[in-house]
């Protein structure tokens, strides 16, 4: 089984968030807890089951992740650009955008 | 608990019951039926029917006079097709009885339901029951179409109407 | 253009407050998810990979500087300083918040716009060639028509929850630059013998999962039945359209399956009941709503002529630039100009609000207030005189706005994809921006002439790659991105979808393969004057087969 995480869209503002191991909604995947056994998976989806009944999130998955020297890796790639924002470079001018590498 | 709304109040003592297999009206009750019972029923005044959205709303023409009621279904709030049956039913088939809106009936429907001609709900989700009973409708009163319901005349352009 | 008066202005405030009790509720947890998501929809709020998306309507892709003010303001207020104008002429902001979206809508109403049915199962903006009011091939201005139906179609109670979306275009002119025929209605405006305006009405145009070109049902509808008949065809559509499967539930699904001529006589019986109802339009508010329309005061500026051939001869860029991005007007002395939002190696369609603030202001100064949006991502100065388009061009450089490039290789459509979009199975942007790149050089450019690129990061094809006359399909292959060519779409009055022309290539071998294409072209045609799409038609396929896959077979990935 493959490592997972929980991820969601909070509801008031959309952002991407990833549930933490305090149970709080985090907007950095690396901050994810990491369910490696089913308990653990089962666990995640019943708080993800919750906080959207709880109108915290919405949008609410388990998404498989693995962890090269520490840092946390979506195993597909539309994951790992919600965790990394947009792959493309931004004219300047843009506020609030950096370009990020293409997520390998 | 589904109650019956029409723009009165909430009724009481509402008899129509929708004729399943299982459930057939008792004897304070009057039967809504389904569409190919009903046009199979040779006499009888008075009479309710429901129509599916897969159903041709047409096939009660010349049978109007023997209906009081005619329920159109909304299975799923966004099947829309219940909108252009109570439309021609209004309009193009002149039915003046009572249309009536049943199955996932939610408040934000409700004022589109209202213009296309309906005119009593059959209610369960408690956040419409609440705010009918606050008298709360989220419509916008003006129009940009005219309806199966008739709505006034703004003197501007010949499609515009206000509640 | 169209001036809201006070029933316009008191619907759309009506439209917030609803749209803002709708939220308050959403937010408070007593409106689930599941029934405000189509409301949501219905202002024009996706959830996307990232955030939030607002959709925000522009009426056949007419606005003015004012507006494009607006536009700015919200970016800075409630974006992050920059907008994406759509293949739809809309324009897309990707990181509002639902809490604030109630008070965005509220500002955007008091300049007279909205995120109105920008998304949703209804009927969404009616699009309009580009060059409505000012081309020169134009027979009639199709705007007040796509005016009478945005307002008859906003809110249509019975028309709110169709099976699926609902797209209409309406052009005026001989050449389809609005791609009639790939909406669910297309609508040429046209006159008959007697001189009189009517429409040939084409149903059931499509691209997505199953590209179909629309099949035509009406050679001629008079003006007066546009209303009667187009309820018709939507009534039929509600009622059969297909809701078992959302792949199958457009009207062009319909269309295919009942047969057009079938589907065309139900029309009839139904437009039978309702030609003489209320919905017939009398003449008098077509006029009225044609006044707002009416072309500006064109004073004649002949003195632009010597001017203009001044200028180019000392600035090779600037003569470029109206070689490439200025076409004819109706008025001698002026012409429209394109403002390519495609600058080399950036982002197809985006702009800053210091860009859109700069095209207001020149719009204002030099252009009688009027700019458009088209459904290729660039922006439109339809009244410009030929005197004045070298101030205009200063300002234009000055704010990165002066590419000139439309039309050309490096004039790329490309749908958001999978850097914002949470449908998409790969990435467009980064994709148009190499392309752009390698073909970047003017004299390039020039060399190959008018072609259209158009990459889609899914199916669903908002990037409108079927109509490209090179398309990319972005998909997912083992977890990978792949990428599918098409060859010979179009989306003028001449449409043809593109045809796909062999296995797909990964990310790192698109821009080669597009090389290969170009120089397989370049080869064969015979003339410069022989664009790639009349070459493409003239060889077919098989020698671009060959130079991509060589002889092996090349099966379809």
């Amino acid at each position: 089984m493959a490592d997972k995480v929980l991820t969601a869209n909070r509801l008031s503002d959309g952002i991407s968030v990833w549930l933490d191991a305090a149970g709080t909604w985090n907007e950095s995947l690396q901050a994810a807890f990491v369910a490696r056994h089913k308990e653990a998976v089962e666990a995640l989806e019943a708080t993800g089951k919750q906080a959207f009944a709880d109108n915290k999130v919405v949008d609410v998955n388990v998404v498989d992740v693995e962890e090269i020297d520490g840092v946390l890796r979506p195993l597909r790639m539309r994951e790992r650009i919600r965790a990394l924002g947009p792959t493309i470079a931004y004219a300047a001018g843009y506020a609030g955008l950096t370009a990020t590498a293409a997520p390998a | 608990m589904t109650k019956i709304w029409n723009e009165s109040g909430f009724v009481a003592d509402d008899p129509w019951i929708i004729e399943t297999e299982e459930v057939q009206a008792g004897s304070n009750e009057k039967a809504i039926l389904g569409l190919d019972a009903f046009l199979a029923k040779k006499d009888g005044t008075d009479l309710g029917v429901l129509i599916n959205p897969a159903d041709d709303v047409r096939r009660l023409e010349g049978h109007l006079d023997r209906l009081a009621l005619v329920a159109v279904a909304f299975p799923a709030f966004n099947d829309g097709r219940a909108f252009s049956h109570a439309s021609l039913l209004r309009s193009r088939l002149g039915f003046t009885g009572e249309v009536r809106a049943v199955g996932d009936v939610l408040i934000d429907q409700i004022p589109l339901m209202l213009r296309c001609g309906v005119d009593s709900f059959a209610v369960s989700n408690a956040t419409a029951l609440k705010r009918l009973a606050e008298s709360r409708l989220p419509g916008i009163d003006n129009h940009y179409q005219p309806t199966a319901r008739p709505s006034q005349d703004v003197g501007s352009y010949s499609w515009r109407r206000r509640a | 253009m169209y001036r809201y008066d006070e029933f316009d202005h008191a619907f759309v405030s009506g439209r917030v407050e609803q749209f803002r009790d709708q939220v308050t509720r959403r937010l408070s947890g007593e409106l689930a998810e599941d029934a405000f998501k189509p409301l949501r929809l219905m202002n024009g709020v996706y959830l996307q990979l990232h955030a939030y998306m607002l959709r925000v309507a522009i009426p056949y892709g007419t606005l003015n500087a004012r507006q494009m003010r607006m536009l700015a303001h919200i970016a800075r207020k409630y974006d992050r300083g920059y907008g994406h104008f759509t293949t739809r002429q809309n324009i897309q902001y990707n990181w509002p918040k639902l809490s604030e979206l109630p008070d965005a809508l509220a500002e955007l109403a008091t300049v007279e716009m909205h995120a109105l049915q920008t998304s949703g199962n209804c009927i969404r903006n009616v699009t309009a060639d580009h060059f409505a009011g000012a081309a020169a091939d134009e027979v009639a201005d199709p705007r007040p028509y796509a005016e009478i139906l945005r307002q008859w179609s906003s809110v249509h109670p019975e028309f709110s929850f169709l099976p699926r979306k609902f797209k209409i275009a309406v052009t005026g002119a001989e050449r389809d630059r609005a791609a009639i025929q790939v909406h669910d209605i297309g609508l040429h405006l046209k006159k008959n013998e007697k001189g009189e305006i009517g429409f040939a009405v084409y149903v059931g145009g499509g691209q997505g999962r199953t590209p179909m070109i629309a099949k035509k049902i009406r050679d001629f509808l008079p003006e007066e039945d546009l209303l009667s008949y187009t309820t018709a065809i939507m009534r039929v559509y509600n009622l059969h359209g297909r809701r078992d499967n959302k792949y199958k539930a457009r009207i062009k699904i319909l269309v295919h399956e009942t047969g057009a001529e079938e589907l065309a006589r139900q029309v009839e019986v139904e437009f039978a009941d309702l030609r003489d109802s209320e919905l017939k339009l009398p003449e008098r508010d077509v006029a009225a709503i044609s006044a707002y329309f009416a072309p500006p005061e064109l004073a004649p500026r002949a003195e632009g002529w010597a001017s203009l051939a001044q200028w180019k001869k000392a600035d090779e860029d600037f003569a470029r630039w109206v070689h490439q991005n200025v076409q004819p007007h109706k008025h001698p002395d002026y012409g429209m100009v394109t403002i390519s939002l495609k600058p080399i190696g950036g982002i197809p369609g985006d702009a800053t609000d210091a860009q859109m603030e700069a095209v207001a202001d020149i719009a204002e100064e030099y252009a009688f207030d009027e700019i458009r949006v088209s459904h290729e991502q660039n922006l439109i100065l339809p009244h410009v005189a030929l005197a004045d388009l070298e101030p205009i061009y200063r300002g234009l450089v000055a704010a990165g706005l002066a590419t000139a490039n439309a039309g050309l290789i490096t004039d790329i459509i490309a749908c958001p994809g999978l850097d914002y979009c949470a449908l998409a199975n790969a990435r467009s942007i980064p994709v148009a921006q190499e392309i752009s790149t390698r073909f970047g050089a003017p004299e390039r450019q020039a060399e190959i002439g008018e072609l259209k690129i158009k990459i889609s990061g899914c199916i669903n094809a908002c990037g409108h790659h079927h109509v490209g006359h090179i398309g990319l399909l972005g998909v997912e292959k083992k977890g990978e991105e792949l990428y599918q060519i098409t060859l010979g779409g179009s989306g003028d009055e001449n449409t043809s979808i593109g045809e796909i022309i062999g296995r797909g290539f990964e990310p790192e071998k698109v821009t080669d393969a597009i090389e290969v294409i170009v120089d397989t072209y370049l080869g064969l045609r015979l003339n410069p004057s022989e664009i790639f799409l009349d070459a493409y038609r003239r060889v077919g396929p098989q020698p671009f087969k060959d130079a991509l896959y060589g002889d092996k077979t090349a099966e379809a990935a």
